[in-house]
């Protein structure tokens, strides 16, 4: 027969008070080398207490606290890799492009979606123009009957529900949602698709048939392009949450899951600096008449080639080096 | 007193040990929110004020922001609403403030503390998790998974585990101050050792002792005396005769076992 629990607990207990005090002092990242030998060997301890435990005293508060003391000091012991600016450094140059080309079907049918949208909602203004009044928000409409752009009122003193100021900071909005909603069995994502499609499609058909095309290719031509890529990339994402979802292939569904979320989340990730940075281009360069519209066609086309010549070629060589296949996660 | 109804995270360690760790439930997950986004919205009321003071334009301010400050707005709206959980979770090991408040944690599906991509996604995955409004979706996915994830927690793998508080003392404090502990167990006591469950519910009983109404205190501990003590007419009058006495033998029989 065991020890009674009280005994058990006194005689021990020096150990893991030692141990709790030890892993307070590692969150607060202030151990040396000789204290994590004795944190492992306190670990291994109260380990071996802790199936003492559950054999001879399950269900008692002694078993409750060695379970939370081991947990804790389980995850001290075995944590992931920190996350430090070399890593990010080698997101940027190799893994990042690295998932994009490898999931580029994902992307490839986020495009996809996108452009059926757009010829969608083109081809329904163009045909019919009073689809306009059921595509195009009301307040655009009503700048292109005036004969003016609505952006052009984004630097201007007092514009009240500017409609392209929140276009312009909805963005990040877009980008998250397109690839949250792919959780909802990618349906979430081809909606959002499909829908911006339709909407900046009826939106450029309308302002072509007023007469304003001029206008609207002026003050998208410097960001369109990035910023539909990103927006296609986080659809490419979302859709392959979706994919997990709907046929997790031999996984079961949750491990599948979380296993395809890890990847999809690297395209959000990555695209989210480019996001900042046409952010900028969005609010100084497109609005008003500080460029003239070559500069803005220019710097737009330039943008959107660099992005896609850096996403198709960067660390294309170290892949050729270290194998096509990606290293694993080493958690 | 069982863990295994609740619940519950097992974790099985490379040392060939079981874990079991409680799983954090609807409750300790919104408190949690509600502390976080308390924070968060103090933060900008006090950036919202500061602002306007630099500014020195007061309520005018919002009217004349361009469009360039209107992106910054909503970059730093993200940043609060984003980016505050996600660096907490990730260099905090998987507490924001809130959860370090209520005693909780977002370890991975094994147990282990949250990475960078982990803590990403299920942060992203808010957007759809407040759908259409106050976290609906989160809730119900919660209500429905086992383990009480919400949908962003199904992305990334994650879950959200319990701290308690468990205080040890209990097993080791000593007898109250003037009843000798050689005293205490009568010469006709009964030899029986207790189970653990005896021992914990003694134990239990002589911590919440000094809280408890006189007759109350006085009634549980004569039916502990009862199942734990084993003892004849006149030895149990001597124990029962006061609450000391009663607690005193009490706790010897939980300290000896025997």
């Amino acid at each position: 027969m065991a020890t009674p629990l009280p005994a058990f607990v006194s005689r021990r207990r020096a150990d893991w008070d030692a141990l709790q005090g030890l892993l307070g002092r590692q969150r607060a990242g202030a151990l040396k080398l000789e204290e994590l030998r004795t944190l492992d060997t306190l670990y291994r301890r109260a380990s071996a207490d802790l199936a003492h435990t559950q054999t001879f005293y399950p269900g008692t508060d002694a078993h409750r606290f060695l379970n939370q003391l081991c947990g804790q000091a389980y995850a001290a012991i075995y944590q992931p890799p920190r996350e430090r600016w070399p890593a990010v450094r080698a997101f940027f140059r190799r893994e990042f492009p690295l998932t994009l080309r490898r999931e580029l079907r994902f992307v490839g049918a986020s495009a996809a979606l996108f452009c059926l949208g757009l010829l969608l909602g083109a081809a329904v203004v163009l045909w019919e123009p009073r689809g306009a009044e059921l595509l195009v928000p009301e307040g655009v409409r009503q700048y292109v009957a005036q004969g003016r752009m609505w952006t052009d009122d984004i630097l201007s003193v007092a514009p009240p529900n500017s409609v392209a100021s929140s276009i312009a900071t909805n963005n990040l909005t877009v980008t998250i949602a397109t690839f949250a909603l792919g959780m909802l069995f990618g349906l979430g994502t081809l909606y959002m698709l499909v829908n911006n499609g339709v909407h900046i499609g009826a939106v450029t058909a309308h302002c072509v048939r007023e007469g304003m095309g001029p206008g609207l290719f002026d003050f998208t031509a410097a960001h369109g392009p990035v910023e539909l890529s990103i927006i296609v990339i986080a659809g490419g994402a979302g859709l392959m949450v979706g994919q997990a979802l709907i046929d997790p292939g031999e996984l079961p569904r949750g491990q599948a899951l979380a296993l395809r979320g890890r990847e999809a989340v690297k395209l959000v990730l990555g695209c989210a600096p480019f996001l900042a940075l046409i952010g900028v281009v969005e609010g100084y360069v497109s609005p008003g008449s500080l460029f003239p519209t070559w500069v803005k066609a220019g710097l737009g086309l330039s943008l959107g080639a660099v992005f896609w010549l850096y996403l198709l070629r960067a660390g294309r060589t170290d892949a050729a080096l270290t194998g096509a296949l990606p290293a694993d996660s080493a958690s | 007193m069982s863990t295994a109804t609740t619940p519950h995270l097992d974790v099985a360690t490379p040392e060939r040990v079981a874990l079991t760790l409680p799983v954090a439930g609807i409750g300790y997950r919104c408190l949690a929110w509600l502390v976080d986004a308390a924070l968060l919205f103090f933060f900008w009321i006090v950036a919202y004020f500061v602002f306007t003071l630099l500014v020195s334009d007061v309520l005018g301010v919002l009217r004349e922001l361009s469009g360039l400050a209107q992106t910054l707005l909503v970059v730093g709206l993200f940043a609060t609403q984003w980016l505050y959980w996600t660096l907490a979770e990730v260099f905090f090991h998987g507490q924001t403030a809130g959860k370090r408040l209520l005693g909780i944690r977002v370890v991975r599906m094994d147990g282990s503390p949250v990475g960078l991509y982990e803590s990403a996604v299920r942060n992203l995955c808010r957007a759809v998790d407040f759908l259409p409004a106050a976290y609906a979706t989160g809730c119900i996915s919660m209500l429905l998974s086992r383990q009480h994830r919400r949908l962003g927690d199904l992305l990334a793998g994650t879950l959200l585990v319990r701290e308690e508080r468990i205080d040890l003392d209990k097993y080791t404090a000593a007898p109250a101050s003037g009843v000798m502990g050689s005293s205490a167990v009568p010469a006709g006591a009964s030899t029986r050792a207790l189970t653990p469950e005896e021992v914990e519910l003694v134990l239990a009983f002589l911590t919440r002792a000094p809280g408890l109404a006189p007759e109350v205190r006085q009634r549980l501990g004569a039916r502990l005396v009862d199942r734990v003590g084993g003892l004849s007419g006149e030895a149990r009058a001597t124990v029962l005769a006061t609450p000391e006495r009663t607690e005193s033998f009490l706790r010897e029989r939980a300290r000896a076992g025997v």
